[in-house]
């Protein structure tokens, strides 16, 4: 591994304390931490936990995708999201198409980027969000560190129009395929939050491969409770 | 500095860039019959490489290594590129993602002098 310098480092710092200053959405943040690299080919199926715990209150999210490569370096996929509301019903919330491109080979250049866009209708509501975000990703040895930094505007009938930020980093250590912890850090404009990661890969023939990922992340900025467990599973065939 | 001279020194940091790029050392693989040639290939350490791979097969292959952190679908008949590096020393596995059994090498990072020299050919 090539020496982690001084100028490394200060790249480093700037690169991912500068978009926290910029990052102010108002929503949940926990999430995925989006990786920049697309393989031709490639389709998967996916399904997201998200369940946030406050003193008051316990959310329940549910995604469920089904993606496909259309190029060499672009992959869409389409979304179905269910959630549990206030009334304690779960039922569908909204549905969502999502491009990822991949921009740069990887280990080409000093850093690995992507871009992201993503549009997300509710199901029975003339609420519309879109958002753009820039993928980030560098490896220091065996390790990596994944930076996604959104801007994201809604509006609609229930929603004031709006323009938004987050900010989402993983800094994983790549140990044995099975098993990789990780850190996650979110960030918006009422959430900042931090907390252990872990992820893993089980190759089964081919191209077939099983993808785990499961986080729980505790909110910085409160005293009172704030805490989002995420689990997500990929099936890429 | 005028924006003259801002001029000309932006296009010297990129000829300086584009030279180091093409400083980069190339090692070639060939993949035949499912299997990699050579299938030990040794390279420098401390050194980004880029390997090329020519499918010659009728069928895609997808190197793939976890050490590397790699994955790289290749077409049939047509070439990849993969960047590798900079590695400290060592032996790092791969595969081909469709034929596991056969299609296996490792990249070997040393220290030698002579890893140095890249443009290799697979045979």
């Amino acid at each position: 591994m090539k020496s982690f310098t001084a100028k490394s480092f200060i790249r480093l710092v700037l690169l991912v304390f500068a978009p926290m200053h910029l990052a102010y959405a108002d929503g949940v943040v926990v999430d995925k931490v989006y990786h920049p690299y697309v393989l031709p080919n490639e389709t998967e199926v996916e399904w997201r936990l998200l369940s946030h715990r406050t003193s008051k209150s316990n959310s329940l999210g549910q995604r469920f995708a089904y993606g496909h490569s259309l190029s060499e370096t672009i992959i869409a996929e389409f979304y179905v999201v269910a959630e549990r509301d206030d009334t304690d019903d779960f039922g569908l919330q909204a549905y969502e198409i999502e491009i990822r491109q991949m921009l740069t080979e990887q280990g080409q250049y000093w850093a690995d980027w992507g871009m992201l866009y993503e549009v997300e209708k509710q199901h029975d509501r003339d609420n519309w969000e879109v958002a753009t975000g820039v993928l980030f990703e560098k490896e220091f040895g065996r390790t990596s560190l994944t930076m996604n930094l959104f801007g994201i505007y809604e509006w609609g009938q229930d929603l004031d129009n709006e323009f938004e930020t987050e900010f989402r980093l993983k800094y994983r250590y790549r140990w044995i395929p099975a098993f990789q912890p990780a850190i996650e850090f979110y960030t918006g404009q009422d959430f900042t939050g931090a907390g252990p990661a872990f992820m893993g890969i089980h190759r089964f023939s081919g191209q077939k491969q099983l993808k785990w990922e499961a986080a729980f992340i505790s909110a910085l900025n409160t005293h009172s409770k704030d805490h989002t467990f995420r689990v997500a599973i990929e099936y890429e065939f | 500095m005028d924006k003259y001279q801002k001029g000309i020194f932006l296009l010297l940091t990129l000829c300086w860039s584009c030279a180091s790029w093409a400083k980069r050392p190339e090692y070639k693989l060939e993949l035949k019959d499912h299997l990699f040639y050579p299938a030990e290939i040794e390279i420098p350490a401390g050194r980004k490489v880029k390997l090329v791979i020519h499918n010659h097969d009728s069928t895609p292959e997808e190197f793939d290594s976890f050490d590397l952190n790699r994955e790289k679908v290749i077409f049939p008949k047509k070439k990849a590129v993969i960047f590798v590096g900079p590695l400290p020393p060592g032996r790092y596995g791969f595969f081909g993602e469709y034929n596991p059994n056969t299609a296996k090498g490792t990249v070997v990072v040393t220290d030698k002098p002579d890893a140095e020299t890249g443009d290799r050919d697979a045979n």
